[in-house]
């Protein structure tokens, strides 16, 4: 057939195998050849959708995201668990390390490291780590927590100087160091591909997160007692086991991501705008919080604040890889591959013609399965 | 011998596996298969909306050798007529052609991970918190225990102490309180002025001001203890502190120790309150004192903070 959006002939399917678009009529898709209703990493969802694991684990298919939700689910229940025991101090432990540990497992499976896991591995994560390590250190030495003891009979009010510098300072230094470790790759031009740099600068950030937490809780892990009352402890929890690493993560792949577009000319205002997103959403995640813990709203309301700042940066990211994917796909050759989504056999350039799932986003050991089609309709029918 | 493609009826060499001008598999088409597998109805992790195109019977499983590369589909449509010009966007896997696997960690050693992980922190943790607890002090003692000669309770007029630092003197409408030397004011306004001591270690925050409603010492004691349990996961009254009434410069109130952990800044701190609260007559004037400090470092603050302590000034009665 050939393609209403960019005019090559290419096997029927529900969507073009070379452009990514939506080739049907009856379906309400919207635009079909932005096809915002089918997220090129996972089709089976919108675009405009804060799911955490479709955005920062974008290699995996559709069963095999479910199967990272259910570990996920399974290390959250560890944590509640661990609270209702008054272990305070594990649950901590594991709050700090799930998310960075199923990372590690989702880049194993994915082998978005290809051949060089361990330099890969070092530069992102274990880089993260150090920036984190410095970091985490260094404001500890330029801020004393004592100085904002306020009065508690007028909620204590708010101290300007600690709003500005935890609230504003901090963050905009931190995001300005942890794609360090990630720029610095120095095998980077193996790597090409905006999903790539979405996948270490996630990686990076998630090294950061672990090691902030560690350093910041280290006081608490040696003075707490073995069993303590649970008390609130439930609040900080949730927030370093889901929303602190979720937000660090995905605003240091944001701004890597727009980095590596950058390197292949790519930069526009979608992914300048994917730099400001992910410096304001980290801001506003650290100036709310802080804010409203000063004014002692109620922590139901600061968790509920965290995740809306993190679920509008993962929607804006998921629409920077969404366009950066049909686009890159475009230019994959003509192939023989299996769809790491639907699992269908499929001859296709850089896109499912079943699911739409665009192929620069497969596992790597998929990517390297392809077997080129030399004998198939190509170029000599282009128009 | 060259081989027609029972599609497009297309000519092609010998050996060519595949239509070079649609794409069809040969060998189906010699065989008679016309067309290649459709999507299935249904299999696990399919897409909901396969291609409408033509289904086809499936040539069966790959005959490759064996492994997790392929869940084939389960169940497949009958063959309607294939369209003239169908191009087949499936292919079927040839004899003998391996395919790498699409997944390589599976669901039980990825929970298998996370499990691990609760279990192994959940030891790490425990362990760390019982070494840790055989070296931490208690906070003990406090504003009461600290103050040389704690004034007799009773009528709260506020009277003026004559304590002599070699510092300055920090005042709001309110109060005013000695700066030793080497002290700093971090915070003043009109109810309040905290003071921070030369290292960092701790801060006093000193406040009066118009309580409206009018508010009894106790409710305003339950008012602090509510901001604290609010704001921090896990404040109480430590263990080993009392509550005890008394008077603090000639204003009657409430004296008790509050210890939480302080998370701001990079650092969580084991940290401990040692707090006075007190009303006038009415309730309609509230005198606050508040320490802050590390949990074991509690006993030398106060000791430290004796001069600001004893040389606060209320001025509202």
């Amino acid at each position: 057939m050939r393609c209403d959006h960019c005019a090559h002939d290419v096997p029927d399917g529900v969507f073009c195998t070379r452009c990514g678009a939506h080739q049907g009529t009856s379906e309400e898709i919207g635009n079909a050849k932005t096809r915002e209703r089918r997220y090129a990493a996972h089709p089976a969802e919108h675009v405009i959708q804060p799911s955490v694991f479709t955005t920062l684990f974008p290699h995996l298919g559709q069963h095999k995201i479910h199967e990272f939700r259910w570990a996920f689910m399974v290390g959250l229940a560890g944590i509640l668990i661990l609270y209702v025991a008054g272990l305070i101090t594990a649950a901590i432990l594991v709050a700090a390390f799930l998310v960075p540990v199923l990372y590690l497992i989702y880049l194993y499976e994915a082998q978005v490291y290809r051949d060089e896991p361990a330099t890969v591995l070092g530069f992102t994560i274990g880089g993260g780590i150090v920036v984190g390590i410095v970091v985490t250190v260094l404001e500890r030495v330029v801020y004393h927590p004592f100085q904002d003891a306020g009065n508690p009979l007028v909620n204590a009010g708010i101290s300007v100087g600690s709003l500005l510098l935890l609230g504003l300072v901090l963050p905009v230094i931190q995001e300005v160091l942890k794609p360090l470790p990630a720029l610095f790759l120095p095998n980077r031009a193996d790597f090409p591909e905006t999903v790539d740099g979405l996948v270490f600068g996630i990686a990076s950030g998630l090294g950061f997160s672990l090691a902030e937490t560690l350093i910041v809780f280290s006081g608490a892990l040696t003075s707490l007692t073995a069993h303590v009352e649970p008390a609130n402890w439930i609040y900080e929890l949730m927030t370093l086991a889901v929303l602190q690493p979720v937000l660090q993560g995905s605003a240091t792949g944001m701004i890597v991501a727009t980095l590596w577009r950058y390197r292949r000319g790519r930069l526009g205002g979608r992914e300048i705008g994917g730099v400001a997103m992910a410096v304001i959403a980290h801001v506003a995640f650290a100036l709310g919080t802080q804010l409203m813990n000063d004014t002692s709203v109620n922590s139901l309301f600061v968790l509920t604040w965290q995740g809306v700042v993190v679920g509008a940066l993962l929607i804006y990211i998921r629409y920077v890889l969404h366009h950066a994917l049909l686009e890159e796909a475009a230019h994959m050759g003509y192939a023989e591959t299996i769809c790491a989504n639907c699992h269908m056999h499929i001859v296709a350039s850089g896109f499912c013609p079943n699911c739409g799932m665009a192929l620069t986003a497969a596992p790597n050991s998929v990517k390297r399965g392809r077997r080129p089609r030399k004998d198939a309709p190509t170029a000599s029918r282009d128009a | 011998m060259a081989l027609t493609c029972a599609r497009c009826g297309a000519q092609n060499p010998d050996g060519n596996r595949f239509c070079q001008a649609c794409g069809t598999p040969l060998t189906a088409a010699a065989a008679g298969i016309a067309a290649p597998p459709t999507a299935p109805p249904g299999p696990p992790g399919a897409y909901p909306g396969a291609p409408p195109g033509p289904p086809a019977p499936y040539p069966g499983p790959p005959p490759g050798p064996p492994g997790p590369a392929y869940a084939s589909p389960l169940a497949y449509a009958s063959p309607p007529p294939v369209p003239a010009g169908y191009q087949s966007p499936y292919y079927v896997p040839g004899a003998g052609a391996v395919q790498a696997p699409v997944h390589r960690v599976p669901l039980m050693l990825i929970l298998s991970a996370v499990v691990v992980l609760v279990l192994l922190m959940a030891g790490i943790g425990t362990a760390i918190a019982i070494i840790g607890s055989h070296n931490n002090n208690q906070a003990g003692g406090g504003i009461a225990s600290g103050l040389p000669s704690p004034s007799p309770g009773g009528s709260p007029s506020p009277v003026g102490s004559s304590v002599s630092t070699t510092g300055t003197t920090a005042t709001n409408p309110g109060l005013s309180v000695p700066v030793p030397a080497g002290w700093s004011v971090a915070n003043k306004d009109s109810e309040s002025i905290t003071l921070v001591d030369p290292n960092s270690q701790g801060a006093i925050t000193v406040a009066s001001g118009l309580s409206n409603p009018a508010q009894s010492a106790q409710q305003n004691r339950d008012s602090i203890n509510k901001y604290f349990t609010g704001k921090y996961p896990d404040a109480k009254n430590c263990p080993t502190s009392q509550t005890t009434t008394g008077a603090l410069n000639a204003a009657s109130g409430i004296f008790w120790t509050l210890c939480f952990t302080l998370t701001s800044g990079g650092q969580s701190i084991p940290a401990a309150s040692s707090l006075f609260v007190g009303a006038n007559s009415d309730g309609g004037v509230y005198y606050l004192v508040e320490l802050v400090t590390q949990q074991d470092n509690l006993q030398s603050f106060v000791s430290e903070s004796q001069p600001v302590l004893a040389g606060i000034q209320w001025k509202l009665s």
